[in-house]
């Protein structure tokens, strides 16, 4: 037992040390760019960008987030969540022909990036419910 | 000792996964909603956002971003955060030989305010009727520099919040 403790975090010292700065930079993991933005990724049918904008705010805001910055113009809206750990979230909202709007989310939990598909998805079911759309597969 | 804290630091490091419903809008979330939200009529949205950011400036509150045209506003503020119950309880602990514990030292208060219009029956957004929402967040620093936060909740603090932000209101309105 006297070894064992120490043993086991050098161990998880060494395999954290393995990832570059690089890799942590970029956030190259085992999936592809594509894999990714397909489950952070949804589009709405509506063609007002600003409808969708308040919209996601107003979700961010009932999901217990501050709203940290927006911007109209490149269409973006972050958030942080502070309840003993830390989410951050950052959405973007951009038309899609002429007639829908993409919306991307990427967030991060305390240190981790993250990439639970089911986590994007209650995020994108309940911006449904606020936008009163409901939401098709993205990219 | 220093053994039981190294394996408390794994147990925590374990532990910390994102909650199952993060991205879940939950009945307790929705009651919130109703604290945070007030209601204003007979106001522009400009109106409404220029009376707020003075009411931001009343309690002292530096601006760090807005949008306008999304009607947000984020502000923040450094404050001192020592209270006498922790320094009581430090001091009763430390008489006790538990040796020094670490208290609030300061904190930054966060805020976000939101000003979005109420849609009419059809769904339209009316240009005089408006939703101000306003979020709080702390960051503890203790004297041992760790840090917690938190989301504010208490009832009190959105009265007392809203209140300043009716006057604000009035004398917007006044033109005062």
């Amino acid at each position: 037992m006297k070894i064992l403790l120490p043993a086991i975090l050098v161990t998880l010292a060494l395999l954290s040390g393995c990832a570059t700065t690089n890799q942590r930079v970029l956030d190259a993991g085992d999936e592809t760019q594509l894999q990714k933005r397909s489950y952070q990724s949804r589009t709405f049918e509506t063609a007002n960008k600003e409808k969708v904008l308040r919209a996601t705010i107003t979700t961010l805001q009932d999901l217990g987030f501050v709203i940290d910055r927006a911007d109209m113009l490149l269409g973006s809206v972050s958030g942080t969540k502070l309840d003993g750990h830390q989410v951050k979230i950052t959405v973007s909202v951009r038309p899609k022909g002429s007639d829908r709007m993409l919306v991307r989310a990427n967030a991060q939990f305390n240190v981790e990036p993250i990439n639970d598909p089911k986590q994007y998805q209650n995020f994108f079911a309940s911006l449904e419910k606020s936008l009163f759309l409901s939401a098709n597969a993205g990219e | 000792m220093r053994k039981l804290a190294l394996l408390g630091a794994l147990v925590i490091a374990g532990c910390a996964t994102v909650p199952e419903n993060t991205f879940v809008v939950t009945p307790e979330l929705l009651q919130q909603r109703q604290l945070e939200t007030r209601r204003y009529d007979g106001l522009k949205e400009q109106d409404l956002i220029v009376a707020s950011t003075n009411v931001l400036q009343d309690m002292g509150f530096n601006l760090e971003n807005s949008e306008t045209k999304l009607g947000v506003l984020t502000a923040s503020k450094q404050r001192d955060a020592t209270n006498a119950g922790e320094v009581a309880a430090a001091i009763f602990v430390a008489l006790l030989g538990g040796g020094s514990m670490a208290i609030s030292k300061d904190q930054t208060i966060r805020v976000s305010l939101v000003v979005r219009p109420v849609n009419d029956s059809n769904g339209h957004a009316m240009s005089d009727s408006h939703f101000v929402r306003v979020t709080f967040q702390r960051i503890v620093r203790r004297s041992d520099n760790s840090t917690y936060s938190e989301t504010l909740n208490e009832l009190e603090l959105f009265q007392d919040f809203y209140e300043r932000v009716s006057k604000s209101v009035f004398l917007e309105a006044q033109k005062i």
